[in-house]
């Protein structure tokens, strides 16, 4: 297992390279933003442990950039500042967990091992229609490049929805779907999450079909791959 | 004249409290109403002046007449034949006679009209002094004819050809019709001052809610800026306004500059000192003895005080907060994005709605810490499933709703959860469940926190928090 630490504190970088090595995973280090996106843009990693305060480009941005270059590496962030703005923030620039310093070591190794694990749990292929991409090992979506975001329930609907392509998916049918057996809810709040998703994927990519249901669709000009 | 500040209290006791447009208004009025008064009795004395004048001439015209004509023949006075035919009939109204002055104040009638019958007309003694004081001139007074009727009389002393002593004429006519003319007069004359009073206060009522108009949308776009629905004074004031509304915005500017910079300030001392801290820890840990035992339970205490002051000092910051309004639907999307991705390992899925366009009137990052840690609570206690409800209570209020389908809370142990927060600084951070933070954040607004059973089986925590309006 190979790790990319990029943390600028040389106590702090140094007790983690120890606690990772005796964890037995091998970690690479960069101290700043620029060296720790090269490194993390150019070296296949299992992992990435990536601090917000960075000099030269602070972690937010690294991640960003990462996700831009489609860079899918599990990363967990570190950071001093606990509220939730910033991990908001950090999730949605592509975090994939979050840890708020002062932390003790074993529970960042745990957290480690958990990230490593899930993202080698899955191997669905991903999902398009259009400009519209859904990848089910990272549950992350994007139309057009843009990464969107999405709640779980969203995620779970744009997933059926594009599993299911050019067909009516009925509301009850994404109810059964979205919803625990146990738990019973309303189709009607099926229209409520089309409009969310409506609003973040753009208004005419799932089409309304008059007493039947919904269907998603490419936008017309653009090519089904 | 100037009156002093006790005597303008005593005289207008509600004006210092009262409104700008009444103040103006009653002091319009005041005046107004002195002015029209003091032109009512003039244009009243004028126009009674005037009709008197007129009698009067009527009068003098007579006497001259009967002057003129009058004539003595063997010590005998013959009066002239006169046109005016009310001089016949008795107590008609119109009454003239000659008369010879006798010593002191003595009058005895020679000849007079038919009219006066059997009655003399007997000047009083003022009277006729002045009429032998200035001969030729004609003296006015007032009399009542047999009936009672007022009447204007005159009186001239003049000689007659072939007489010594100097005769008194004298005409008098019923006076009733200029009393009658000059109450007409009075009541149109009020009449129209009334209304024009009345007019005028009308006017400067306009005028001045007109003028004032700039004060009263100040005062709106304050109430706004209050409120939370600008965040800035916008309007376009005139020259006298327009520096006090510049002012506001510097304050309203500079309010929020200060809390932002003061709210940097601790959050960067509190932040620089946590990688130490986690340095400290770390390396106390690796190295077990009666020394790192000492590091660590100071270290942990040193993260609770920041962790506290931290809190303390945003809740201080944030009382002072002008003008803020953060979008309920978006935060709770962020969220729950967010605690999502945290509790991935459970799968927790969270199901929330909201009404469109609600907002909560305070900083985004209070709600998001409100919201936040209410529904992290429930991402660590919840099997699976968390639902949020936004709902609006009034135009002030709004609730927000956070079930889970954990293994809850018995309601002993509910008011324990909150006292918690109470002594935050003695309790471990991380225990509890982070609901005294939330209470308390939430009381610092107005609101408010309870505990009750869900219908999912776990929890439900129910927040009261202020609304901005629309």
């Amino acid at each position: 297992m190979r790790i990319l630490l990029v943390e600028d504190d040389p106590d702090l970088s140094r007790q983690l390279k120890m606690a990772l090595d005796d964890a037995g995973y091998a970690v690479d280090h960069a101290a700043d933003g620029e060296e720790g996106h090269f490194l993390g843009e150019t070296e296949p990693y299992d992992a990435v442990i990536l601090d917000l305060g960075l000099p030269k480009m602070d972690g937010v941005s690294v991640l960003e950039r990462w996700r831009r270059e489609n860079v899918a590496t599990p990363v967990l962030i570190l950071t001093a500042r606990d509220n939730w703005s910033q991990k908001v923030a950090g999730f949605d620039a592509g975090a994939d967990d979050y840890l708020t310093k002062p932390f003790h070591t074993e529970e960042l190794l745990a957290r480690l091992r958990a990230l490593v694990r899930r993202s080698a749990g899955h191997a669905s292929p991903s999902l398009s229609c259009g400009g519209m991409r859904l990848d089910p090992r990272a549950a992350r979506a994007s139309v057009n490049g843009e990464p969107l975001r999405l709640t779980s329930l969203e995620y779970r609907l744009l997933h059926y929805m594009m599993m299911h392509q050019g067909r009516v998916i009925s509301r009850t049918e994404l109810v059964e779907h979205l919803y625990d057996q146990d738990f019973d809810r309303d189709s009607n709040t099926i229209e409520v999450f089309i409009g969310r998703v409506r609003k973040k994927i753009g208004p005419d990519r799932i089409e309304t079909v008059r007493g039947l249901g919904y269907r998603i669709m490419a936008l017309e000009g653009e090519s089904g791959t | 004249m100037s009156l002093t500040a006790q005597t303008r209290r005593a005289l207008f006791p509600s004006l210092g409290r009262s409104s700008l447009v009444m103040r103006l208004v009653m002091l319009a009025a005041i005046w107004s109403v002195a002015m029209l008064v003091a032109a009512g009795f003039g244009l009243n004395e004028l126009f009674r002046r005037a009709a008197v004048d007129r009698f009067e001439a009527g009068l003098e015209e007579s006497i001259k007449g009967l002057f003129a004509e009058t004539t003595v023949a063997d010590g005998q006075v013959y009066a002239p034949p006169m046109t005016d035919a009310r001089a016949f009939r008795p107590f008609s109204g119109f009454y003239w006679e000659i008369a010879q002055l006798g010593p002191g104040a003595r009058v005895s009638s020679v000849v007079k009209s038919r009219s006066l019958w059997d009655s003399n007309m007997a000047p009083p003694p003022s009277v006729i002094a002045a009429a032998r004081r200035r001969p030729g001139e004609t003296i006015f007074f007032d009399m009542v004819d047999p009936l009672g009727k007022p009447l204007h009389a005159g009186a001239q002393l003049g000689s007659i050809p072939g007489r010594t002593a100097p005769l008194l004429f004298l005409a008098a006519e019923n006076r009733e019709s200029i009393d009658a003319a000059t109450a007409r007069f009075v009541v149109i004359i009020v009449g129209s001052l009334v209304i024009l009073g009345a007019g005028l206060i009308a006017a400067v009522y306009l005028q001045v809610r007109i003028g004032l108009q700039p004060l009263f949308r100040l005062r709106r776009e304050v109430a706004q800026v209050r409120q939370g629905k600008s965040d800035r004074l916008t309007g376009a004031y005139p020259a006298e306004l327009a520096p006090l509304a510049g002012e506001l915005n510097a304050l309203v500017a500079h309010n929020q500059d200060v809390v932002e910079r003061q709210r940097t300030h601790v959050g960067n001392l509190a932040h620089a000192l946590k990688t130490p801290l986690s340095v400290m820890l770390t390396e106390a840990r690796q190295q077990p003895g009666a020394l790192s035992d000492i590091v660590e339970r100071q270290a942990e205490a040193m993260r609770a005080h920041v962790e506290h002051h931290l809190r303390r000092a945003r809740a201080a910051a944030r009382s002072q907060t002008l003008g803020e309004r953060t979008d309920v639907e978006d935060v709770l999307d962020e969220l729950a994005r967010t605690l999502e991705r945290i509790f991935q390992s459970k799968s927790v899925s969270i199901d929330w709605t909201a009404p469109d366009g609600l907002c909560f009137r305070g900083e985004k990052q209070d709600f998001q810490e409100i919201a936040g840690n209410v529904m992290e609570n429930a991402g660590k206690w919840c099997r699976r499933n968390i639902r949020v409800s936004a709902q609006e209570l009034d135009p002030q209020w709004f609730s927000i709703t956070v079930d889970d389908d954990g293994p809850g809370l018995p309601a002993e142990r509910r008011g324990e959860v909150l006292k918690r927060g109470a002594r935050l600084d003695e309790s471990a951070p991380g225990s509890g469940l982070g609901l005294a933070i939330v209470d308390e954040l939430a009381r610092a607004y107005g609101g408010g926190l309870t505990l009750e059973d869900s219908p999912l089986g776990g929890l439900r925590v129910v927040l009261r928090l202020p609304r901005a309006e629309l």
